[in-house]
């Protein structure tokens, strides 16, 4: 041990040596500011006397040149250009006393003697001072020479190559095509290539075969599916809330746009301004609204007791911090509380920045709903159909209507006729939908038989008492004089219930009525709150029960929004359910004289214009065109001759109303940010407390940043189109990081999160500013960038470790060979659906839950939250969709995402770890959906491969590696094979249980033996290094 | 054995000691060391350099965390002035501005409501416990009860989020998550930080747990707490799919580390060493977990220690013996969260059925850990995220009330590794609302935890976005010495 503990010292003393953020990026003579001096200066000095005014000592700043320069508090002058022995501040770094000694002990961060002597040296060179790199716009560099230029493919491998040829290192020669293909498709698309595009590839020598490739997948919708999860990381995307109650929230509208807008690459400069302020475009479409989402994706809370103030400053600041860290990499929560420690940002930039954000036009706490508003509604295609089918229904009703009222032959009758009289009308509320608003409870099953009318009925099956109810119809009916409940009702001749009970909510459910049985005890027997009505119906057909509303206590002007059915034991099927009323009903009349003059004598009452006006005109004149139109309403609306034709034509286009109504409001919602009409003012909070009200401050960008420009508006709007301006010199560096990190496994700045004078400085500082200007220039054109990256000699080597350059760079930070590093969660399990042929590739629409193991939820879930139980969906068109679509509970998210890596989607995450455990050991090898994946796999293999042991091991492992195994592998596949044959032969029972694992039956061209020695095969395949890793 | 594979597999392990030059990723290397003895485990892998700091007094902790907030004045802080105050209002010279929740802010009167529980002195400490800890009352003199922790928090999640993770919003590492990282794991079978989620039978519905309480954070996943489960695997996916054995399985790892290695000559990738390893401790988890949570072993005086509920998987009483279990395995660090402490009504019906699900398996706990001589070096810390108010939410009766949540004082309790014990720490005042002595922020008892498993806090930092990240913030902080044996 001991021994062994030593060498690994030694190892790590090795790596240290040659980190790559050590290898000076200019090498010339001399000391390097950027690399070696400010790093230096920022972690250990910058803290005490840098941007924080707060917490600034001896007058003095060491991250502003002039002040370094000039006098300290002391009097002393902490540098003197050219002369370190004169500098007070090297004489403090090399105090013997400690408590003059700089770094003071107590912030524990000592330089070394090394580290003191390049400090020392640049002063005496001049102590040259320069921006910090990334706060300077970046501009296009001078490609550099190089000698091996027959290497270089494009502009990129300039760059790397120039640094490999100064580090005497060499880059790998093209790593061969089957390498090549499942590398860039799975960057590209983030799942494995075909064994068809495998062999189109291999078989196709023309000098472009690869760019075409390349091309044919960037068009792939594959390809925006695995953008998509890299932005949600970022954008913190999740299916439920994320605190407390954990519910469910509906967004997975937002998830779609983003995979559409990578797929009809959307410049990211467009892509930024509509995800922050779509809402405040001119003419917003729906989808710019929907990308809104972006700033409404953080967790929200709507717990008891908590206090708005907080609840909003917290949102807020989520919202200033996100976009922080996405589009600038400036770690702005630092100055929630306090000025920067390192980085020239105040607390007055970070409340001038959270001015853009506070002002949200919705309630802060999430009322543990899905859809907190503003939310807005979203149609799939199939509902966008039903909707122009109802549109253009009404409009041909609507015509019908009035071609009936125009051709309508009408007469004054002769004598004077009876008074006007109202007519009820029956109100169809629930058919096959329930009403518009209402919020259901309990399992609503709407069946297709029996029916009494429309196309379905709902049926409920209750052990003891149970029952289905709705509250919150948005469109509440109201009571008049002499109303009338009903619905229709068909027991089930074989269960019929022994009790039916119907209660009514309109504000309480103290309104009941009962046919059988008193077995429910609710409210009081003999009262409106519980009426007894009779026997049971007949069983086995549809009858009409009807119920007073007085009788239950609902008078006239009461407003019901709420329905319960509700039975003890048995089957009923309920259709049809409304009130006879006459609640907004208009007395009918024989004769047009008689009413108008009525409506003359009410002034227009109910009238809509321009008929109001005319019926409240002085004299009763008319012109001839205004006479026949109010003819024309009186026939349509108020004429008792023409009810019976006409009463059929407006209950339909009533229904159709209704039906749009009913699908607004159960159509799928997405949050999205609206402004306020009058903005919140937003104050310097002090130590980021939301009750430590500080200074009021304007919405502004940070100061140390370019300014807005004139012309951009001081909101949102304006804040975006600053950060894509030319001058901004954070956003599109920032961006081009993230993808190069997506391809090459680590970003150029390695410190994707952190631009700032912490993070890490760029490995190609040259190259990140060409990209960064290139990608601007390019009109933003993030599938341009992509083909960039990809085509690159740089991106094209193999990635195999020479000795030399893996001991000098084990990260591979110098790419001098090709990226390999494990596949990502999503990747390795879609990559699993799609060898074994189970992937359903069916894009977008409400997240799926594929199986979890028992009790993940409830372990953790509050007892009241709508997500306390999982429950798995069913099918395969739900369960083996891609990992984009899987649904993500925050406090509690999915295994086969959490155990390798994938964030929780509580913050924002632009850089995930990538950690080798025994749990991931375990999940590929024993995890249902895997195991499930091995079968389809085997199953698929025995269908398409030849007979042999052989033939089929080879063609197994060519579907997960895209090149064919060696002689010595391919035994080793045959023989592990033979093995558990052998074995299941013994114990077919043992066989017959592993091939029962999954969604689906098994389906194996082979006895369950053979079939299940092959799926052994196959998880140990899905199993292999090379599988689960890019490489 | 085929012994082609046995031959195989020497070679292989061979193979792995001799390449020495080759950069092998320091993780790989150490699962390939022989597993450490379960009960002499010396043997630490993964942690940082240079810590512990010093010589630590505890090698590893157990957090038997109650979640929701346990009413402080009900159970371990005596207040029987209260008596003669009933149903009087609180005065607003000791409420002091003190922010409420939204759940009593509207209340038009705060009455107080003297505890309805008898207390007792107990043991040489002479520490006052209720009626409702009968247990624990017998074992003060190995605790030292701090009254006085206090927190900022007044809502569950960001009350639990903070004392778990040192922060009130999500993302930061949890409390074992800083172990795991800062010491490493002391056993090569089993994770360093196991998490358990009890079931409780006091208020039904209880708070929710969050998966961060025990996540990584900015860590790499591998330092989260893995939970041991009493339904399903004890540890996900540890069981082998139906029909398959562990022969079978062993036989596909031998051929998948022989491919593995082909795939290591291809790229000479230490990933790849590592993953072997990893397939290895993972095939050695199948054993060592089963092992672990199969009880059948424990003598019957041992489980009536621990009460009826031991024989029940995934009470609070089974994962204290749990916990006992891998403290003798060296886990480095296991919390049990035990839910429906949250008792904004009915007192009298909930909180007894509370304490009576973990009174006493916390003392048989104590006393196992002790008779084993494990609570020399295994720190128990018991206690919830904030406290309750000593005036009533909703109605008040002699019988019966409700307490809101109070985070200005609140009682835990320390034992074993490096704690005093048998003391007392800290005073409130009569009300039981201001701390009037010896006030201990959250953050100092997450300090005070860390220096008993050998960590200066303040030199324990994590590099994350430009800041050096502390479980226990920017603010001075100090662990409480006061409590601690070698203070």
């Amino acid at each position: 041990m001991g021994m062994i503990r030593t060498w690994l010292l030694a190892l790590l003393a090795v790596g240290f040596f040659v980190a790559p953020g050590r290898l000076a990026a200019g090498a010339e003579a001399g000391v390097d500011f950027q690399h070696q001096i400010r790093p230096l200066l920022s972690d250990r000095c910058f803290a005490c006397h840098g941007p924080d005014e707060a917490e600034r000592y001896g007058g003095f700043r060491m991250d502003q040149i002039e002040s370094a320069l000039g006098r300290a508090a002391s009097g002393r002058t902490p540098i003197v250009a050219g002369d370190r022995g004169a500098s007070e501040v090297y004489r403090r770094l090399t105090a013997e006393e400690e408590h003059v000694r700089m770094p003071p002990a107590s912030i524990n961060k000592p330089l070394s003697a090394e580290e003191i002597e390049a400090i020392g040296q640049w002063i005496d060179e001049g102590a040259v001072w320069e921006e910090h790199w990334s706060f300077v716009a970046p501009v296009r560099p001078e490609m550099p020479v190089v000698e091996g230029a027959e290497w270089v493919r494009n502009e990129i491998d300039h760059f790397i190559l120039a640094r490999l040829e100064r580090e005497g290192l060499e880059p790998q020669a093209e790593a061969d095509r089957a390498t090549l293909i499942r590398r860039v498709a799975f960057d590209l698309t983030g799942l494995p290539p075909t064994l068809e595009e495998v062999d189109a590839f291999l078989a196709d020598d023309s000098p472009d075969a690869y760019e075409r490739l390349v091309d044919r997948l960037l068009e792939r919708h594959h390809f925006g599916e695995h953008q998509a999860r890299f932005w949600l990381d970022a954008a913190r995307y999740g299916d439920t809330h994320g605190l407390h109650l954990d519910n469910f929230r509906e967004m997975w509208p937002y998830r779609d746009w983003v995979v559409e807008a990578f797929n009809r690459n959307l410049p990211y400069d467009q892509f930024t301004i509509e995800q922050l302020a779509g809402d405040l475009l001119p003419d917003p479409t729906r989808d710019q609204l929907i990308a809104t989402g972006f700033n409404r994706a953080h967790v929200t809370t709507n717990e008891g007791g908590s206090i708005t103030e907080e609840v909003l400053m917290r949102n807020v600041v989520d919202r200033v911090v996100t976009t922080g860290t996405v589009f600038m990499a400036l770690t702005m929560d630092c100055t929630r509380c306090h000025d920067h420690k390192y980085d020239p940002l105040t607390a007055q930039d970070f409340y001038s920045l959270y001015a853009f954000f506070n002002s949200l036009d919705g309630d802060p706490m999430d009322g543990n709903r899905k859809d907190p508003a503003p939310v807005v509604s979203v149609w799939t295609d199939s509902q966008q159909e039903e909707l122009a089918d109802l549109r253009s229904s009404i409009e041909s009703l609507e015509a019908d209507i009035a071609r009936r009222v125009a051709e309508y032959e009408y007469a004054e009758p002769e004598e004077a006729v009876s008074e006007a009289v109202v007519a009820p009308e029956e109100r169809v509320w629930i058919d096959d939908h329930l009403p518009p608003g209402a919020r259901p409870e309990g399992e609503w099953r709407f069946v297709g038989e029996p029916v009494f009318r429309g196309e379905r009925s709902w049926q409920v099956t209750a052990e003891g008492r149970d029952q289905v109810l709705f509250t919150g119809a948005s469109d509440p009916l109201q009571m008049a004089e002499g109303d009338v409940w009903f619905v229709h009702v068909y027991l089930d001749p074989e269960d019929p219930p022994r009790q039916l009970m119907l209660q009514w909510n309109a504000g309480s459910w103290e309104h009941r009525a009962f046919w059988g049985g008193d077995y429910i005890d609710w409210g009081q027997l003999g009262t409106p709150s519980r009426r007894e009505m009779g026997p049971l119906p007949t069983g086995g057909e549809w009858v009409r029960l009807e119920v007073p509303a007085q009788h239950v206590g609902l008078a006239a002007g009461a407003r019901v929004h709420g329905w319960a059915f509700t039975q003890f034991g048995g089957t009923a099927y309920w259709d049809a359910a409304g009130l006879v009323t006459t609640a907004g009903r208009q007395p009918v009349y024989r004769s047009l004289a008689k009413w108008w003059s009525d409506q003359r004598a009410g002034g227009g009452e109910g009238l809509p214009e321009p008929l109001l006006a005319w019926a409240q005109r002085e004299g009763d004149t008319l012109s001839e065109d205004e006479q026949r139109r109010v003819r024309d309403h009186f026939i349509e609306n108020a004429y008792a001759g023409a009810r019976e034709e006409l009463a059929p034509l407006h209950q339909q286009l009533h229904d159709a109303e209704q039906r749009i109504q009913q699908m607004e409001s159960s159509a799928a919602t997405t949050l999205v940010f609206r402004e306020r009409a009058e903005p919140r003012p937003a104050h310097i909070l002090e130590r980021g407390e939301y009750d430590q009200v500080g200074r009021e401050v304007p919405r502004a960008t940070p100061a140390m940043l370019p300014p807005m420009p004139d012309d951009a508006p001081t909101n949102r709007l304006g804040l975006a189109q600053w950060l894509v301006e030319p001058a901004h010199p954070l956003t599109a560096r920032v961006a081009v990081n993230r993808f190069w990190q997506q391809v090459f496994g680590t970003g150029l700045v390695k410190t994707a999160d952190d631009f700032g004078s912490q993070g890490e400085r760029p490995s190609h500082p040259q190259l990140l500013d060409w990209l960064a200007v290139e990608f601007r220039e390019s009109g933003w054109d993030v599938k341009g960038l992509y083909k960039q990256l990809v085509m690159s000699a740089t991106y094209r080597q193999a990635s195999r470790i020479d000795p030399r350059a893996g001991q000098r760079d084990p990260e591979n930070r110098l790419l001098a060979r090709g990226p390999r590093f494990r596949l990502d969660a999503e990747m390795l399990r879609d990559q699993a659906l799609s060898v074994s042929g189970l992937l359903v590739d069916q894009p977008g629409g409400p997240s799926v839950k594929p199986p979890q193991p028992d009790g993940l939820w409830f372990a953790v879930g509050y007892s009241g939250s709508n997500t306390v139980r999982f429950q798995a969906d069913q099918g395969s068109d739900k369960v083996h969709r891609r990992t984009l679509y899987t649904f993500i509970k925050r406090t509690a998210p999915p295994p086969q995402l959490s155990t390798f890596d994938a964030p929780s989607r509580e913050a924002c995450t632009v850089r995930r770890d990538r950690t080798n455990t025994p749990q991931q050991a375990l999940l590929l090898m024993n995890d249902p959906q895997y195991v499930e994946a091995a079968r389809g796999l085997a199953e698929r293999t025995l269908r398409e491969a030849g007979a042999s042991a052989a033939a089929r091991a080879g063609y197994l492992f060519r579907l997960c590696t895209a090149r064919w195994p060696s002689d010595a592998e391919l035994a080793e596949l045959v023989a592990l094979y033979g093995d558990h044959r052998d074995v299941f032969q013994e114990s077919p029972q043992a066989a017959e249980q592993l091939l029962a694992v999954g969604e689906l039956p098994a389906d194996f061209p082979a006895e369950a033996p053979e079939a299940a020695a092959w799926i052994l095969v196959a998880n140990m395949v899905l199993n292999l290094d090379e599988v689960v890793t890019k490489n | 054995m085929d012994p082609r594979h046995e031959y195989a597999r020497t070679m292989t392990r061979r193979h792995f000691f001799g390449r020495t030059g080759m950069g092998l990723g320091a993780a790989a290397l150490a699962s390939l060391l022989p597993p450490a003895p379960a009960s002499a485990a010396t043997a630490t892998t993964g942690g940082l350099a240079g810590l512990p700091h010093f010589a630590p007094q505890a090698k590893r902790a157990i957090f038997l965390f109650m979640a929701g907030g346990p009413s402080q004045m009900d159970l371990l802080d005596y207040k029987p002035k209260m008596e003669a105050r009933y149903d009087q209002d609180l005065p607003d010279s000791i409420r002091r501005g003190q922010r409420l929740t939204t759940m009593t802010s509207g209340q038009s009167r705060f009455p107080i409501a003297p505890s309805m529980y008898r207390f007792q002195q107990h043991g040489e400490s002479g520490a006052w416990v209720s009626e409702l800890l009968p247990y624990t009352a017998r074992m003060v003199d190995d605790l030292a009860i701090v009254r006085s922790v206090h927190t900022e928090a007044i809502n569950h999640d960001p009350g639990i989020t903070y004392l778990c993770t040192g922060s009130q919003l999500p993302g930061r590492p949890s409390l074992g998550a800083w172990l795991s990282y800062g010491l490493g794991s002391a056993n090569q079978d089993l994770p360093a930080f196991v998490v358990m989620t009890a079931t409780w039978t006091g208020r039904a519905e209880a708070q929710a747990l969050y998966n961060r309480l025990w996540g990584a954070g900015f860590f790499p996943s591998k330092h989260q707490g893995v939970a041991l489960r009493s339904q399903g695997d004890p540890v996900l996916f540890l069981s082998n799919p139906p029909g398959v054995t562990g022969a079978d399985r062993r036989r596909m790892l031998d051929t998948l580390a022989r491919l593995n290695e082909q795939t290591y000559q291809t790229f000479a990738d230490p990933e790849t060493q590592a993953r072997i390893a990893q397939y290895e401790m993972a095939f050695r988890m199948q054993t060592s977990v089963p092992e672990l949570t199969d009880i059948s072993g424990e003598p019957d005086y041992i489980l009536d220690r621990y009460g009826p509920d031991v024989h029940k998987p995934g009470t609070f009483a089974a994962s204290c013996l749990l916990a006992r279990r891998m403290a003798e395995r060296d886990v480095r660090f296991v919390q049990i969260f035990h839910r429906g402490w949250d008792q904004h009504g009915n007192i009298a019906g909930d909180l007894p059925n509370q304490c009576r699900d973990v009174d006493q398996p916390c003392w048989a706990l104590i006393q196992d850990l002790k008779q084993r001589g494990l609570l020399d070096d295994t720190l128990v810390i018991w206690g919830g995220e904030f406290g309750r108010t000593i005036y009533c939410q909703g109605t008040l009766t002699r019988e019966n009330y409700g307490r809101d949540h109070h985070p200005r004082c609140f009682p835990v309790w320390l034992a074993g590794g490096g704690v005093r014990p048998g003391i007392v720490y800290g005073e409130t005042d009569d009300f039981c609302y201001n701390i009037t002595e010896n006030p201990v922020h959250i953050h100092d008892l997450n300090a005070t935890i860390l220096h008993c498993l050998g960590i200066d806090h303040r030199r324990f930092s994590h590099r994350f976005q430009g800041l050096d990240i502390r479980l226990t913030g920017v603010e001075p902080q100090h662990p409480v010495l006061d409590i601690l044996r070698s203070a």
